[in-house]
């Protein structure tokens, strides 16, 4: 220990005999390191799994049950009410959950002024399966339609001004409903659940309602919704049910191989039944897609920022390079103090001790001024796409990475210079 | 102690070669001062770097109390090195931004040595060169003769059995070499083996053997002198 508190203080003199050069060195790597820490941080939350102990039991079921003919043709993005109806009836899943959102007005009485609010309409499982924490209250018992509405704790402490508000009466729309829970603070980031409207980049909704209430009370999809005929679906109440109006999304949670193998065989009969029934006219073409791997099914990936993650790459590359260059003037510059302590007998391994000090004290102002540069990024870049804002946040194993890569781009930076140092001609230097 | 066999160096450029040492044969027996003399360029600093490890060879071998430094690693160089071998610079090669104490400690800390055993020699060695009060002090603030008794401070802390000068006088006057020469055979009376180079005819008498080096070849007198005693 004492020997490497010696190492440091040698640094810490070479640095001190040319501080400038140092600088810049410092400063061109964390210039580099900052841009590229600004555009991973995005890239690594984008693509972070939410819930990495049970992703892999969480299946998006698709399939082309549409009342015409269509060959080659994916299945929709979204299912028809009663196609979910159907895909539920299997017992295989361990929770399921259809649902879609929709938009209202919150408000405590007519004479307030009614606040807009983002609803999930949707069926008690969703909680479970995508580990909604809960604050206050319960959620609802079943499936039924019910004048009972979730808030989320923002929305509670907004509305009445405090989060335990469970029995309470509030206005949504032209309704009075009576609040039986609220969520805790929750942010499913990235909302995969929604992956398929591409609203994976967006926030929590605030208001979450029974979706036979949804369908009772004409509440239609805010994000895509389709149909394969003409029937007038404002009325999701009377034709919403039975018609070919697609609009809800479905999820199940397969839990183990089997079931998820006998689910797809589960798929395959119900489509081959309706098929058989004449209600199925096309190839059939059924869909489970892992939770893991929906944005990619579905095209979510942001291609800007994957641009702008090779961008980075290529930037750091060049600052790296620029502070190598800058890196050997300053170990040569040196050479003769290296060469002196080899010829008094300090060996190459001692000598790349020396270099490992030098690695970490430059990691250390690098990993400082790089993540200085990359808050000042991701502040800009949440200034300018304020939609992805959700995503510029650093957490412990983000910080964690961003520390390894400073250290392992540092050494970079330092081992070619100080290899070449230590090899120099003994002779030659300390004659100079 | 030192012996070399048929020792041949050459240094080598894409167009040329030049032979800097030519089938040396030298014995140096413990204890001896032999001051290495001849004209520029004749390879007496090449030969002292090849004693020093600090040069390979490229013929011949070099035996080192028996043992040939032919094929040894870097590591097994380095750790002959700081444990055998002690050197004074022409140019005193002190690291400016240290101070005395931390300059003379160096190989010492390379050698693994405790840090109050370390203390202990460094102030053994700068009590022994004159200059145990100004051990905080920095090269800079030293005259040159200061400095290369710094240097030599440094050299015999590690309490080397070889002791190699390379015209250690060559940057001092007259009286500052003179003191500087009076350290070395006070050292060399005390049982260190010294070779020196230099270039002044005084010095090189002062020594208990001279070797006189021309055109990389030792003049025949030289070469070997196994009555060689220890100067009184």
């Amino acid at each position: 220990m004492e020997q490497f508190l010696y190492y440091l203080k040698v640094s810490w003199v070479s640095i001190k005999r040319a501080p400038l050069p140092y600088a810049l060195t410092i400063f061109i790597l964390s210039l580099g390191l900052g841009v590229f820490f600004a555009n991973a941080t995005f890239y690594y939350q984008l693509n972070s799994d939410p819930l990495p102990h049970k992703s892999a039991k969480l299946f998006f079921p698709m399939t082309l049950m549409v009342p015409n003919e269509c060959s080659d043709c994916p299945p929709p993005r979204v299912l028809s009410y009663s196609n979910v109806q159907k895909l539920s009836q299997s017992d295989i899943p361990s929770a399921k959950a259809g649902m879609y959102s929709a938009d209202g007005y919150l408000r405590l009485d007519t004479k307030q002024a009614p606040t807009p609010v983002s609803i999930r309409i949707t069926q008690p499982d969703f909680f479970k399966m995508f580990e909604v924490p809960l604050l206050h209250g319960s959620i609802w018992a079943d499936d039924k339609a019910r004048l009972e509405l979730i808030l989320s704790k923002q929305t509670a402490v907004k509305m009445f001004g405090r989060s335990d508000v469970v029995g309470e009466k509030i206005l949504l729309d032209d309704r009075f409903y009576t609040v039986i829970g609220v969520l805790d603070d929750w942010q499913m980031l990235p909302r995969l659940y929604d992956a398929n409207n591409r609203g994976h980049l967006e926030d929590a909704d605030q208001v979450y309602m029974p979706l036979e209430t949804g369908y009772d009370f004409n509440y239609m999809s805010n994000r895509q919704s389709h149909t394969y005929d003409y029937t007038d679906y404002r009325q999701l109440a009377t034709q919403g049910r039975t018609g070919a109006l697609n609009q809800l999304q479905f999820w199940v949670q397969l839990d183990t191989d089997a079931q998820q193998q006998a689910y797809r065989q589960f798929m395959s009969n119900l489509v081959a039944d309706e098929k058989k029934a004449g209600r199925h006219p096309s190839t059939p073409n059924n869909q489970l897609i892992p939770m893991r791997t929906i944005v990619t099914y579905f095209g979510g990936e942001s291609a800007d920022i994957k641009a702008f993650a090779l961008v980075t790459l290529l930037f750091l590359g060049v600052c790296l390079f620029n502070a190598s260059h800058l890196s050997l003037n300053r170990y040569i510059s040196n050479q003769y103090e290296f060469s002196l302590r080899r010829a008094l007998g300090a060996s190459r391994g001692q000598l790349q001790q020396q270099m490992l000090a030098d690695v970490l004290l430059m990691a250390t102002f690098c990993c400082i001024g790089g993540l200085l540069i990359a808050w000042g990024g991701v502040t800009l870049l949440n200034f300018l796409w304020p939609a992805n804002s959700l995503f510029g946040r650093w957490d412990l194993t983000l910080l964690l990475l961003l520390l390894a890569i400073t250290f392992t781009m540092s050494y970079l930076v330092t081992l070619y210079p100080s290899l070449r140092a230590s090899f120099g001609g003994l002779n030659q230097q300390l004659k100079e | 102690m030192i012996q070399l066999k048929n020792l041949s160096k050459i240094f080598r450029t894409e167009l040329i070669e030049t032979h800097a040492l030519r089938s040396i044969e030298l014995q140096v027996n413990e204890g001896e001062f032999v001051a290495l003399t001849g004209p520029s360029g004749s390879g007496k600093s090449t030969l002292l770097n090849v004693l020093g490890t600090l040069e390979h060879f490229d013929e011949g071998d070099y035996l080192l109390d028996g043992q040939s430094v032919k094929g040894l690693t870097d590591s097994a160089l380095s750790k002959l090195r700081n444990e055998k071998i002690g050197f004074i610079f022409q140019g005193f090669n002190l690291i400016k931004d240290y101070s005395l104490q931390d300059n003379i400690e160096l190989p010492l800390r390379y050698r693994g040595i405790a840090a109050s055993e370390r203390k202990r020699r460094a102030e053994q060695a700068l009590e022994l060169v004159g200059l145990a009060a100004r051990r905080d002090y920095h090269p800079s603030q030293l005259s040159g003769g200061q400095q290369q008794r710094v240097a030599i401070a440094r050299a015999i802390a590690g309490q080397p059995r070889i002791l190699l000068a390379d015209e250690p006088t060559g940057n001092l006057d007259s009286l500052m070499a003179r003191q500087v020469m009076e350290l070395l055979e006070k050292i060399n009376n005390d049982g260190c083996t010294i070779l020196m180079v230099t270039h002044d005819p005084d010095q090189a008498r002062r020594a208990g053997r001279q070797v006189q080096i021309v055109d990389g070849q030792l003049s025949d007198a030289a070469m070997y002198d196994p009555l060689a005693v220890k100067r009184a």
